[in-house]
């Protein structure tokens, strides 16, 4: 027996939201940039300036934060399950290592200044990681 | 719990990939309920039990309790 059954697209709809969500994260990396480096290299530090990066990168955020939700929506719940898990191993790991963290540079227990960036980083890392290992649960 | 998704799905032809489709879920999805690795929602296993017209029950079956023929057949040796 062949029964031919419809095919919509599943796979579509996660191809086009994570696509959206593609675009609003490279837009937010961008505003990132612009923010940072702008003040010293395009406007001389002109306040004006500065604020307008600084509120163009929190609503482009907010565009990602957004496009992230939708994505999440969008997934089938197993995928959902992986990435929710993924989602509160870094936030767990980001508590856990903010804090000792910025002790550590306070008591020079470190040589260098604790900086946001790194514990973007390591959550960064640990979301990565954390995706890969629930994908690899459930393949 | 156990299920004859994989059973279901030779006797229709359909790969992983257009049983994914019918039911709106990833492949992987489908591999992972197939396998037992992980158990669907309700609203999920309705879908299933519609797409093959069969009976939730008939499709998903827990494997830590025992049917209620099981259960009637030992309380006739009590």
């Amino acid at each position: 027996m062949n029964q031919s059954i419809p095919r919509e697209g599943y796979q579509s709809r996660i191809r086009a939201t994570t696509l959206r969500l593609a675009i609003w994260t490279f837009a937010w990396v961008v505003t990132c940039a612009f923010m940072n480096f702008g003040p010293k290299f395009l406007w001389d530090k002109a306040i004006v300036f500065t604020v307008l990066a600084i509120a163009l990168n929190v609503g482009v955020g907010a565009g990602m934060i957004l496009a992230n939700k939708n994505y999440i929506m969008g997934l089938d719940e197993l995928q959902r399950k992986v990435y929710l898990n993924a989602l509160a191993i870094t936030v767990g790991v980001g508590l856990i290592a903010g804090v000792p963290f910025e002790v550590m540079d306070t008591y020079d227990v470190i040589s260098f200044h604790a900086k946001i960036s790194h514990l973007v980083m390591i959550m960064s890392l640990t979301f990565v990681v954390s995706i890969l290992y629930g994908s690899r649960r459930y393949r | 719990m156990k299920n004859r998704l994989k059973v279901l799905r030779a006797e229709r032809n359909w790969t992983q990939a257009e049983l994914a489709d019918a039911l709106d879920v990833s492949r992987q999805t489908v591999n992972a309920i197939e396998t037992g690795k992980f158990d669907p929602s309700l609203p999920l296993a309705f879908r299933a039990a519609r797409l093959f017209g069969l009976r939730i029950e008939e499709i998903f079956h827990d494997e830590e309790r025992p049917t209620l023929t099981t259960e009637i057949r030992k309380d006739a040796y009590v």
